[in-house]
């Protein structure tokens, strides 16, 4: 075997050698190149497959936005006819009060109307598009029978301006000296919130 | 691929060249300084090829002997010793390992060979060495003869294997169970009155002798003695090749001997090919082509040129598959980037799709007056908070439809709220009955005063009332003193309640309080009332719907 290292022996070797050499390194740099080139090919494909997932959850979103809006658009509609998105409107409440009290026979009625506010809903929901504003009412009246108080209420919640939820309401049997006189035998004492909207515009 | 093999006898060089045992060339010199010549110019003119040089001299020597068995290294040094010593004249000398003794210490059994005039060999090597003929090794056709005994199939203990030489010389080869152990080269005579079966048979009888007198044999031993002739002598050996007790004689034919080991015969008219087809010098070629066999004689030096063309080939066929490996990963890499090419590509169009789609459906999306943002938020806050939430009728309702079952309890007064807590309890002032029961109980915790925490409703968050809570305070009329029916209809009452749906009741104040902490005052007049109104408390609460 040394006689391969000998002067001799190296001179004889070294095309074979070189091309050896030379087919090492050039198979090397074939497969380092190709190599690189196809890490650089599957990230960039990983990086696409990543764009084509956001594409995908883009459009998933805005399709469940449209067909959330779709569903919205009928119930906006309605919170529209509602008056939910108009101010407040405090004379036709005193007349609708007005007339309410005289069409459920109501003998007596005071009612209070607080001040608008930003309506603070629970859990701190916020909600960026709309102003939620409220007005207390509180509403004291008697009459007759209990019927015609829950008609009352009824009917008031039912209002075509807004919304009004009862909160609290008690309602108690009044003792009368002669059962046969006309005179109030339901007392209710109820509290409400006027509720409406407005769109907030971006300055 | 081909090799070329010169076999040398002491009167001529054949020429072989063979391929896949096919004789491609064979050409004869003489032993002379013009044969060398003529050997010389037609090396010149021939193609470079793997050499193979196979010795039958008269020069060459054989020597059994025995050795202690050691390790690798100590045989070597102790078998280069012994040649040294033996045939200290020659660099052609080798040594034959046969295993080892059946007795005694287990010798190894070693056979020392040489060609002991180194001067026969050396005009032929010059001009080998400078033709750089790539020298693979030098054999001795004796040796040779162990192959063609094995290749025939003929094991005997004691085997004399005889075949002609070229240029007229008679080999004759003693085998002691397979191993070498004697060769002669005996030159035959033209003049020789003698006919050749009977050369034949004198010989191998001189030499039977010999081997005789060295007690190679035992008495019932005999010699089967194999000799290799060309069809066209066959006539006129056989019959001079009789036999006797100790040496049997066996004919091996020439052109079956070389068909056997694979020989093919030479094209018809091929004038490269001269001499005859199935010489036993092409037969032991054959057998070289056929299986390698360790160099006996050249030394690394004679060897070199071989060795550096086993190298040069060893290095072509590593850059050969080293570039062949490459070429295959980088064709599976240019695989694996076209897939990710193509993978990349068709994601970059479902992206375009995509993006168009989005596009168009963020166009076409619907507007309704203000901002789709405020609708979100109004239907939001509307299904939220608005949608679900209670009513005082929607409660009144069932439980009215359970208070009519018990015509005997009358409502004094309600209060109702709408909340998010369960556990809220809404304001109510007590009313006393207009006629106070019979038995009352007093003390500390014996009126329940409804005083719920101070709250300001207007600053409280609006919530999506998910509970009803009311405090209802009723009477039921009783015979006087019949507290247990007051419990009793109280307790129905409220069990009817918790069997509604979603409702649930307790009794926060019975018609008679009858714990022990408590006083118990009764008072049973002169003129009582036929009956009593025992007043009650209850708590309803009812878990709205949208919860």
């Amino acid at each position: 075997m040394s006689i391969l290292w000998s002067a001799e022996g190296r001179r004889k070797l070294r095309g074979p050698a070189a091309i050896l050499a030379a087919c090492v390194a050039m198979s090397a740099a074939l497969i380092e190149a190709s190599h690189w080139f196809l890490q650089k090919e599957r990230l960039d494909a990983r990086g696409a497959s990543a764009r084509l997932k956001e594409a995908h959850a883009r459009v998933d979103k805005v399709r469940r936005e449209r067909e959330s809006l779709d569903q919205s658009t009928e119930v906006f509609r309605m919170l529209v006819a509602r008056g939910l998105m108009q101010p407040e409107q405090r004379l036709e409440l005193v007349e609708q009060m007005n007339g309410l009290r005289a069409q459920h026979g109501i003998l007596a009625l005071d009612y209070e109307i607080a001040p608008q506010r930003p309506l603070a809903v629970a859990g701190g929901r916020q909600f960026p598009a709309v102003d939620i504003l409220s007005s207390r009412v509180s509403v004291r009246l008697r009459a007759l029978h209990e019927g015609d108080v829950l008609a009352f209420i009824e009917a008031l919640a039912a209002s075509r301006q807004g919304f009004y939820p009862v909160d609290r309401c008690a309602m108690r049997r009044m003792e009368v000296a002669n059962p046969d006189a006309l005179q109030a035998r339901v007392e209710a004492d109820c509290t409400l919130e006027w509720i409406t909207m407005k769109e907030k515009r971006v300055a | 691929m081909a090799s070329r093999y010169l076999y040398l006898t002491n009167a001529r060089l054949a020429c072989l060249r063979l391929s896949r045992g096919h004789i491609r060339e064979a050409r004869e010199f003489e032993v002379s300084e013009e044969g060398a010549a003529a050997f010389e110019a037609y090396l010149a003119a021939a193609p470079a090829l793997p050499t193979r040089f196979i010795t039958d001299l008269v020069e060459e020597d054989f020597r059994p002997d025995t050795i202690p068995h050691v390790g690798a290294g100590d045989r070597q040094a102790i078998v280069g010793r012994k040649l040294g010593q033996i045939f200290r004249n020659t660099p052609y000398r080798h040594a034959l390992l046969h295993g080892r003794e059946a007795d005694g210490r287990r010798d190894d059994r070693v056979v020392y060979a040489a060609i002991t005039n180194p001067e026969v060999l050396k005009p032929w090597m010059e001009i080998l060495e400078r033709h750089e003929v790539a020298l693979a090794g030098v054999h001795s056709a004796a040796v040779l003869g162990t192959r063609l005994l094995e290749a025939l199939g003929l094991v005997y203990p004691h085997t004399l294997l005889v075949h002609f030489s070229p240029g007229g010389a008679l080999r004759q080869t003693y085998f002691r169970a397979g191993e070498i152990r004697f060769t002669r080269l005996t030159p035959l005579d033209h003049e020789d009155e003698r006919s050749l079966g009977e050369i034949v048979a004198d010989e191998t009888t001189r030499t039977w002798q010999y081997l005789d007198n060295l007690r190679s044999f035992a008495a019932t031993d005999r010699l089967e003695i194999c000799v290799l002739v060309q069809p066209k002598d066959r006539a006129a050996v056989e019959p001079a090749l009789t036999g006797f007790e100790q040496i049997a004689y066996h004919l091996l034919d020439s052109d079956e001997v070389a068909a056997k080991v694979g020989l093919k015969p030479p094209p018809r008219g091929s004038e490269a090919v001269a001499g005859s087809p199935s010489g036993a010098e092409r037969i032991l070629a054959r057998l070289l082509e056929r299986r390698g066999i360790e160099n006996h004689f050249a030394t690394p030096e004679m060897r070199r040129h071989w060795m550096f063309g086993q190298a040069r080939n060893i290095m072509n066929a590593a850059s050969i598959a080293i570039l062949g490996i490459g070429i295959v990963a980088v064709v599976m890499n240019l695989h694996g980037i076209f897939a990710a090419s193509d993978e990349d590509e068709k994601a970059g169009r479902e992206i375009g799709e995509l993006n168009r789609e989005y596009d168009q459906m963020t166009r076409a999306l619907p507007a309704a007056g203000v901002g789709g943002a405020a609708m979100r938020d109004a239907v939001s806050f509307y299904t939220t908070f608005i949608q679900g939430y209670p009513s005082l009728t929607g409660f009144l309702v069932p439980l009215s439809g359970v208070l009519q079952d018990h015509p005997r309890v009358r409502l004094s007064q309600l209060s109702w709220q709408a909340t998010d807590n369960p556990a809220a309890t809404p304001p109510l002032a007590s009313q006393p009955p207009r006629v106070p029961p019979p038995v009352r109980s007093s003390g500390k915790g014996a009126d329940v005063a409804i005083r719920p925490p101070a709250e300001d409703a207007s600053t409280a968050p609006f919530g999506g009332g998910r509970y009803e809570v009311a405090l209802v305070e009723a009477t039921v009329s009783v015979p006087s003193h019949d507290f247990r029916a007051a419990l009793g209809e109280v307790e129905r009452l409220a069990g009817e309640i918790r069997a509604v749906k979603g409702f649930q009741a307790e009794v926060i104040e019975s018609p008679l309080d009858v714990r022990p902490s408590l006083v118990l005052q009764g008072r049973h007049a002169e003129r009582e009332a036929p009956g009593m109104e025992a007043r009650f408390l209850l708590r309803v609460v009812r878990k709205g719907l949208a919860t």
